[in-house]
């Protein structure tokens, strides 16, 4: 198990990371979600070395991680990139053995990933040769020729085609049901919500939520309530008491209530109103619990104590 | 996984991605063909260095032939004597290039003859011709008078020579060898130790830097990047020397001189403590920079280091190797590469003096890895622009 405990950095005046806190469990995918500039890429960083943090610290399975232990990790940057010169077998193979592979080993597992890419007669070009696309392939592959136990991949959506974003999926899932922990960053929230079980979301260098997904829908006080009445103008829904329109076009509504909504009378009013043809109560979607955790606070809580300084974030 | 294995798998990346590149190749052949034919190109323009031959015309004196060889060999020359049964025969010879130029003197040496050039007359070839049939009629005339021809021979004798304050044995050799070494390392330290500077860059370029830090450590990324080059740059100088002794000992022109075996072992040392030295502080000044823009002005504190430390060498050093300013350039790391191997070759270092400045320079070595692998941590990531020194060993503060 992958633990980020409390973990703070600052650059210069910039707060990177404000004691962010989760963990990522063997076998399942964790959707990493923050605004741009929350602190997604410096956390990865920190897990990988890459960066040191001011205060807090990662560990796996319950040590602090080292170079050793670093090696049985996978890693794609956010920040793509890979030696433009050198030829596509040879560089997995550099990478496999820098991630202790004999020389042997490497080259099996090589020769298995560009075949399971679908890049097989490749494996003597340059990487400067290959599609945009197909270097992104072999960037993901660099990250899993030793059969790493964690998958770090920042973004690895970003700039892929459907097909692409279809081989990522797959591949991602494919890891997980190995076993292997896989955290992943992105922006692409409907593509998250299919993908993980678990998601993890920063803003502002601190995590303000955390969970399975499932669970964080049913925690929520939100639902959603799509109704589809025939032969009524909405009118009726501007008598019922809590209720707030999101959208409403012709005979359809969507509208936002709380989960303690009384639905029999809804229905009823609904029914009354003219021909029911849909009524459905849905927990928010990912990118609605989203865009509610990462939401600036409007006021500074007026519970918070007064001794705390005021920090300056982004 | 070591990281002595983790620094070699560096080292080979570098060694035959750079090794097999078209370009290194290439300038390889270039400089290799370029020592060659240095070698060779003066040979068959001015022709091989064997004796001159001139011909002369039958019937000529008896002693003539020998007369010409014993002449031009007391002036240093070489020359060879072929004989022509008739003038004809010595003409189409000497129109043919056969012979630089035709001598024709009556077998009782009762004239002086003649002496037929193609073209030009040859000086040497005048005066070595004149003098041994000049000799020869004056021998002749003599023994006509009754002298006994002994007497002649030794009053011919030449004086012998002496020089008031002789050179030590072999000191061209040792001048020779402490100027190459000095140029050496500084053209080692300009090529090798900026490909260093370049290759950083480029890794921070292309941002393949991230996902090598991954898994390898800064300071062992440096010294695999340096070892790599060291080795990519000792071979290229290895075929460069191999290529000149070869040429140069087929065209008979190399007298291996007696150069003192310690000095040519210094060369090695310090070339490869110089490059280790230098390179290293390029690869770190690299890693601050973000464009190749940026890598030449980086660099430029190391460049002036050593060009001050090369004319010191060669300036101060070499006109006073046991001067103050010569001995406090030996314990400063970044001169010593340049300044022990001089006067080793001069023969003016005690052996401790070696053994400290080598030992300080190795510290110097480490503790740039050290101090540079930090550097080098905190800056590598950072792809905006040129990062300060300070920032960057901040950055990777634990």
């Amino acid at each position: 198990m992958l633990e980020v405990i409390d973990l703070a950095k600052r650059y210069g005046n910039v707060v990177a990371l404000d004691g962010a806190t989760f963990t990522a469990r063997p076998g399942r995918i964790v959707g990493f979600l923050g605004p741009n500039g929350a602190g997604k890429t410096t956390t990865m960083r920190c897990i990988f070395g890459l960066a040191t943090p001011d205060s807090g610290e990662v560990r796996w399975k319950g040590q602090p991680i080292d170079r050793r232990t670093r090696l049985r990790f996978g890693y794609m940057p956010e920040q793509r990139g890979l030696y433009p010169r050198m030829r596509v077998g040879e560089q997995l193979g550099y990478f496999g053995q820098q991630h202790g592979l004999s020389g042997k080993e490497a080259a099996a597992a090589t020769r298995r990933w560009l075949e399971r890419l679908g890049l097989a007669d490749r494996e003597k070009s340059k990487l400067e040769e290959l599609s945009h696309g197909n270097q992104q392939r072999i960037q993901l592959a660099t990250a899993l020729t030793h059969d790493p136990e964690l998958l770090v991949l920042d973004e690895p959506f970003s700039g892929l085609d459907p097909l692409g974003t279809a081989t990522m999926t797959e591949v991602v899932r494919e890891q997980a049901a190995r076993g292997v922990g896989v955290v992943f960053s992105s922006h692409q929230l409907d593509l998250v919500e299919d993908v993980c079980e678990d998601v993890v979301i920063i803003a502002r260098g601190r995590i303000v939520a955390a969970g399975p997904i499932d669970e964080l829908k049913a925690a929520s006080g939100r639902r959603h309530l799509d109704i589809e009445v025939a032969g009524a103008d909405g009118e009726w829904i501007g008598r019922l008491p809590d209720v707030q329109v999101l959208e409403h076009s012709g005979n359809r509504m969507r509208l936002l209530v709380d989960d303690q909504v009384p639905l029999d009378e809804l229905l009823t009013a609904a029914r009354s109103a003219g021909e029911l043809r849909q009524f459905s109560y849905e927990p928010p979607r990912l990118s609605e619990l989203f865009m509610e955790a990462v939401a600036e606070p409007v006021a500074a809580p007026p519970a918070q104590p007064a001794a705390e300084p005021a920090e300056v974030v982004r | 996984m070591s990281r002595a294995r983790s620094i070699w798998l560096v080292a080979r990346r570098e060694l035959f991605e750079r090794g097999r590149s078209r370009g290194f190749i290439f300038s390889v052949l270039f400089t290799t063909t370029i020592i060659i034919g240095s070698f060779v190109v003066p040979v068959l323009i001015f022709g091989d260095e064997g004796p001159t031959t001139v011909g002369v015309v039958e019937p000529a004196p008896e002693q003539l032939e020998s007369a010409i060889e014993t002449t031009a060999g007391l002036l240093d020359q070489e020359m060879a004597v072929v004989k022509f049964p008739d003038r004809a025969a010595g003409d189409t010879a000497l129109s043919d290039d056969k012979v630089a130029a035709l001598v024709i003197v009556p077998a009782d040496l009762s004239s002086p003859g003649e002496l037929v050039f193609k073209e030009t007359a040859d000086p040497t070839v005048q005066g070595v011709v004149s003098s041994a049939i000049a000799g020869l009629r004056v021998n002749a005339a003599l023994e006509a008078q009754g002298v006994d021809p002994q007497t002649f021979v030794a009053a011919q004798a030449p004086p012998t020579v002496q020089a008031l304050e002789p050179p030590e044995a072999g000191s061209d050799t040792r001048f020779l060898i402490a100027n190459i070494g000095a140029v050496l390392i500084l053209v080692g330290v300009f090529s090798f130790g900026f490909t260093v500077l370049t290759g950083v860059v480029e890794e921070k370029q292309s941002r393949v830097m991230e996902v090598v830090l991954s898994t390898v450590l800064p300071r062992d990324l440096l010294m695999g990047k340096v070892l790599g080059i060291g080795i990519l740059g000792l071979v290229q100088l290895a075929v460069f020397v191999v290529a000149a002794f070869i040429a140069a000992s087929l065209t008979r022109e190399l007298e291996l001189p007696a150069t003192t075996p310690g000095a040519a072992v210094q060369l090695v040392v310090w070339f490869i403590l110089g490059y280790t030295l230098y390179s290293t502080a390029l690869g770190v000044l690299g890693a601050l920079a973000s464009r190749m823009e940026e890598a030449s002005n980086a660099s430029t504190p190391v460049t002036i280091v050593a060009m001050l430390s090369y004319f010191v060498a060669i300036f101060s050093v070499i006109s006073d190797p046991t001067g103050l300013v010569a001995v406090v350039a030996t314990f400063i790391p970044f001169s010593a590469p340049m300044v022990v191997p001089m006067r080793a070759a001069l023969g003016a270092i005690t052996p401790i003096e070696i053994v400290v400045s080598a030992a300080i320079t190795i510290v110097a070595i480490w503790v740039l890895f050290v101090v540079g692998g930090r550097v080098y941590a905190g800056a590598a990531l950072q792809t905006a622009g040129r990062v300060k020194l300070r920032d960057a060993w901040r950055s990777a503060g634990q």
